[in-house]
């Protein structure tokens, strides 16, 4: 890496070429505000609040634009730099609302945060401010399925406008107008429609651009802990953080309030898909399983305990001849879930045909030169189970190709099916022929393992309720190969338990001693099984996050500008800031509170 | 100094391809075509030739910055966009001279090494569009522009491109975006246009005026040109005298032409029974210069001596009946209008500035509103991305400078104390 050294504030920096002084100043822990900049955008110099003075330049500069070069010398902290970030951040404000109160964005926002911290004390202004569609929260209009729009606190830093341009690829937000009267609008107001519109939220410094799902549902302050974890609801694996609302026991509504996006350059960059964010209302629905469910004799499925339903299961099992047991497994299954089906497979003598790996594949209606491509394949662990040595095969469209298994049961060939499927609902993709064929007797014993009541399971004999993939640690390989953990924020619901552990359980009733306590040994024995591929060297070592509960809620915000606050903001609101804080005490992880 | 770009504007027909071909029309690019395009650069760097556009930047250097070792192609993007107050002479010569713009281009287009000329008209030119349409018809018929240029051999292509009516749209990274088809907003720099313009390449902005100049540059040589004018101020010029002045027009003259004399001789000084008060020399943003402050060459350099600049050479000549507070709220109108918006301080400044000059001018300010103007000039000037800042913060700072006591007056009598005559006629009818 080649590196430049220059001087900010009279620190000698050293910095990667061809990067700004705005980036130079973040990595450093150097306070310089900035509202146009992304780290994932283009440059536009707009905002004009990131102005910094460097030595032979006549004017200031803006950081976000002028490349670090030898021997730079920049002030952040020289009165003329201060006054007109100051001014800027005036400007900002003489006609933003300060409806921080009723904002979503309120407690997480660069506007309020930078404006705390080099803003002026007092406004000038003496005039009305500048009014678009109503005021207060009237303000809030309709930008499509997924989001709403209030044009009075639009600071028009155009993060939005580039995002669907650069990123999204098809650009539907511009600005209308000019001057004065600029104001950020799509065509014929018809709102955003992308698959990848929620990134807006996350982009927009101020509460301009809310997500319909998110609004007025919580305060990053009631939002004490953040879990970083990864979304399985397709082979892409995008890193995400989990946000849990602090709730009593009697309140009612969900946990889990938002899932967003956590910087992973190599895999989602800052951005996951709509799916990702707004699909996960599943978890805490009414579908989910509570307890284990076995078919009575006149055909109605009655609530029963773990005992009850894992005996009654190997019992059928036995009756059927333990040989005969087939899987159909859903693509959401985890490597170590994986694992233990491979080895009660073969404890049972499951031969090798008598196991398909099955999953939803869609093409995502997206631009066709979109930056950020959601995949076909639904499921985030099709390349684990090939890499494990299962049965995975593909027609060219990205489906699975289950139809010599199909067949097996369709003929009746099959006595005992066992269906395990920890996905959303549809993602193990068509499996009503699996219904038909119990229906029509063709085949005799069916068993659902999964986390929702689906129509499957309800044709099932025995269902046993096990754990999405926001309630265990599980590993899953993307569809790069890269090996990635989802970590556990939430219990399952009711007696619903983690799957290692009903498959534990299950072949400890068959007279099969899996010998596992939790799924972290499960996790190194399949390490030491794929020794030999590479890509799992680290599988062993992963580290699981467990909820954070942050010291100050700051520390938690946003993620995909976690970065920035764990560098920049540790003296932020209500603090006023003074002077720049010693680097040695800034941490650049937040220390991790485990959870009881 | 003979008129030489304006000479024969007169003559009714002075725009045809005819009439030009009969008074040394396309003699400049001739010569060119024989001559090795860095030898032109040379050239136009030797006459001292600078933009015309308001920078007064030297156009030889422009031309050298161009990049010319990229693969890529270049433009020459010609600046018609003409819309500072105060300014209208880029008009007079596409409307009456037009093939000399051409052969401008075309002399440009050859010494970048482009193959292609650009002239973006500003949105209102409807008629100039369509003279410099049918007369560049007529070039390309007779083989002046196109394939094959005068028989060289070499292609060149002028498009003529009317904007949509922004006078952002002449600043010349916005005026590459518009004809990208964007918003007529400014590019951060560098990079430069002359590294990477219109689709991003090499690309060569320069007024009319500026690439007028090229064909008698071509004809009578760098040093002619350069000793028309003084040091480094060389060549004609075209100056636009408006306001209370008893001929308003364009005059050509060099630049050794004294403000006054420009005034009071060529203009027909100031209109009968009234004192001049106020001049602003290079349209509408840049200081103003007072009555004792005119007797300097029209110079770009001795115009900046005196703390103003020659800009675009449009002379706003003002007499006593000015108010000044009104007239710096006209023109914080146009500029608050005319903003851009993508930048903080201007989009949100602009209209701020004007709020405070309309209440000044009501007769309902403050006597802190004068330091409020100055804080909030001062956070424009120097702050904004493209030079559109520095000129919207000059009319509030240049006439508090000179004329406080006027802002004073109306804050103390509620009302306007200048013994405004056109006030009579209601405000409607003069301002807009
Ligand atoms: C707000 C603004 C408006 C401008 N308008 C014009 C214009 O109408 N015509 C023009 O030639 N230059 C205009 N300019 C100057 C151009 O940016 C550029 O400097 C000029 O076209 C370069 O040509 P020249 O070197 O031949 O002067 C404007 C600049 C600014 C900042
Ligand atoms: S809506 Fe948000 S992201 Fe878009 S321009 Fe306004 S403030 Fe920026
Ligand atoms: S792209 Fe795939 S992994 Fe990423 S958020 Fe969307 S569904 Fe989840
Ligand atoms: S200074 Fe004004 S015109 Fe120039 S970019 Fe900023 S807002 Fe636009
Ligand atoms: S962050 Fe640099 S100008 Fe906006």
């Amino acid at each position: 890496m080649e590196t430049v050294t220059l001087t900010i504030d009279g620190r000698q920096v050293t910095v990667e070429k061809g990067k700004t002084v705005l980036q130079g100043a973040i990595e450093h822990g150097i306070k310089v505000p900035y509202y146009c900049y992304h780290p994932g955008l283009e440059i536009d110099g707009s905002c004009r609040v990131c102005l910094v003075k460097i030595e032979k330049m006549p004017k200031l500069q803006t950081s976000c634009s002028t490349l670090v070069a030898e021997g730079m010398v920049v002030s952040t902290e020289a009165p003329d730099v201060v006054e007109a970030r100051a001014s800027v951040l005036e400007f900002l404000l003489i006609n933003h609302p300060l409806d921080c109160p009723v904002c979503d964005k309120g407690g997480e926002c660069p506007l309020q945060d930078f404006a705390y911290s080099f803003g002026p004390n007092e406004s000038r202004m003496e005039f009305p401010r500048r009014v678009f569609d109503g005021e207060g929260v009237k303000a809030d209009v309709d930008f499509g399925p997924t989001l709403m729009l209030n044009r009075n606190r639009c600071i028009l830093c155009t993060r939005c406008v580039r995002f669907m341009k650069e990123v999204d690829g098809d650009a539907q937000i511009n600005i209308v107008d000019r001057g004065y009267g600029s104001e950020i609008a799509t065509f014929q107001d018809e709102g955003v429609h992308s698959l990848i519109s929620g990134n807006l939220m996350d982009v927009c410094p101020v509460g301009a651009i809310t997500t319909k799902d998110y609004r007025f549902k919580s305060r990053p302050w009631d939002n004490p802990e953040a879990i970083d974890t990864i979304c399985t609801f397709c082979e892409r694996g995008c890193n995400t953080t989990a946000w849990l609302r602090a709730k009593p026991e009697w309140a009612k509504g969900a946990l889990l309030v938002r899932t967003t996006p956590r910087l992973n350059p190599d895999v989602n960059g800052y951005w996951m898909c709509d799916i990702g964010r707004f699909d996960y209302h599943w978890i805490e629905g009414d579908d989910r399983l509570h307890r284990p469910l076995v078919k009575m004799e006149a055909g109605l499925q009655q609530p029963a305990d773990w005992r009850e339903a894992t005996a009654k299961a190997a019992d059928r099992i036995t009756a059927a001849g333990t040989g005969s047991l087939r899987f159909l497994i859903s693509a959401h299954a985890s490597l170590e879930e994986l694992f233990l089906i491979g080895r009660l497979g073969s404890a049972l003598g499951t031969p090798e045909d008598g196991v398909a790996i099955s999953w939803r594949a869609r093409e995502k209606p997206q631009p066709a030169d979109t930056k950020f491509k959601v995949p076909p394949i639904d499921a985030p662990n099709v390349n684990g189970a090939r890499d494990m040595g299962f049965p995975v095969k593909a027609s060219s469209d990205g489906r699975p190709d289950i139809s010599a298994f199909r067949q097996q049961v369709e003929q009746g060939r099959v006595k005992a099916l066992f269906v395990f499927d920890p996905g959303p609902p549809g993602s193990i993709g068509d499996v009503s022929w699996v219904s038909q064929a119990r229906a029509s007797g063709k085949l005799a014993l069916l068993i659902v393992q999964g986390a929702l009541i689906t129509d499957l399971a309800r044709a099932a004999d025995i269902v046993l309720p096990g754990a999405s993939s926001f309630e265990k640690d599980a590993t899953y390989v993307n569809y790069q190969g890269r090996v990635q953990a989802a970590s556990r924020a939430l219990p399952a619901p009711g007696d619903a338990q983690e799957d290692w552990q009903i498959f534990v359980n299950l072949g400890l009733a068959l007279g099969i001693t899996l010998g596992y306590t939790d799924s972290a040994h499960v996790r190194a024995d399949v390490a030491a099984a794929m020794s030999s591929n590479a890509a799992y060297a680290g599988l062993a070592d992963l580290a699981f996050a467990r909820p954070v509960t942050a010291q100050h809620w700051l520390q938690a915000s946003n993620p995909s500008e976690r970065w920035k606050w764990d560098v920049m903001f540790q003296d932020l609101p209500p603090v006023k800031f003074a002077g720049r804080p010693d680097p040695s005490s800034i941490p650049t992880v937040i220390p991790l509170t485990e959870r009881d | 100094m003979e008129p030489i770009l304006t000479r024969y504007i007169q003559e009714s027909n002075s725009y045809t391809l005819d009439f030009f071909l009969k008074h040394e029309g396309y003699q400049g690019l001739r010569k060119a075509l024989a001559t090795q395009p860095n030898d032109i650069i040379e050239m136009v760097k030797a006459s001292g030739l600078r933009g015309r556009g308001g920078a007064g930047f030297p156009t030889g250097m422009k031309f050298q910055f161009v990049d010319k070792k990229t693969p890529k192609p270049k433009y020459i993007a010609c600046n018609a966009d003409e819309s500072e107050p105060g300014t209208f002479k880029d008009h007079v010569l596409m409307e009456r001279n037009p093939h000399l713009l051409f052969e401008g281009c075309l002399i440009g287009c050859w010494a970048i090494g482009a193959k292609m000329a650009y002239i973006y008209i500003r949105g209102e030119f409807y008629h100039v569009q369509k003279v410099l349409e049918s007369e560049l018809a007529k070039a390309y018929a007779q083989g002046y522009a196109g394939r094959n240029v005068m028989g060289s051999g070499w292609d060149c292509d002028i498009v003529i491109h009317r904007g949509a009516g922004a006078y952002e749209a002449g600043e010349e990274t916005a005026l590459i975006e518009s004809l990208e088809g964007k918003r007529a907003q400014p590019r951060i720099k560098p990079p430069f246009p002359a590294v990477q313009g219109l689709y991003d390449c090499p690309t060569a902005v320069n007024n009319v005026e500026t690439l007028c100049n090229l064909p008698c540059i071509m004809i009578n040589g760098a040093e002619w040109f350069a000793k028309l004018g003084p040091e480094k101020n060389g060549g004609p010029k075209l100056y636009c005298i408006s306001g209370h002045v008893k001929k308003p027009g364009v005059y050509e003259a060099s630049m050794n032409t004294t403000i006054k004399e420009l005034i009071f001789d060529r203009a027909g000084g100031i209109r009968e029974g009234h004192q001049l008060k106020a001049v602003i020399p290079g349209g509408s943003s840049v200081p103003i210069l007072l009555p004792d402050q005119l007797d300097i060459p029209a110079s770009f350099d001795s115009v900046q001596k005196a703390g103003s600049m020659l800009g675009s050479a449009g002379m706003i000549v003002m007499d006593e009946t000015t108010c000044m507070v009104w007239a710096a709220m006209n023109l914080m109108h146009f500029y608050k209008h005319e903003s851009c918006g993508k930048c903080t301080p201007c989009r949100e400044g602009g209209d701020w500035l004007w709020k405070i000059l309309a209440r000044i001018e009501r007769g309902e300010g403050q006597m802190r509103d004068l330091e409020l103007l100055t804080s909030i000039s001062n956070n424009i000037a120097g702050k904004t991305l493209c030079a559109f800042g520095d000129a919207e913060a000059t009319p509030p700072l240049t006439t508090l400078k000179h004329f406080r006591g006027e802002y004073e007056a109306h804050i103390r009598e509620g009302r306007c104390t200048v013994p405004a005559d056109w006030r009579a006629k209601g405000v409607a009818e003069v301002a807009h």
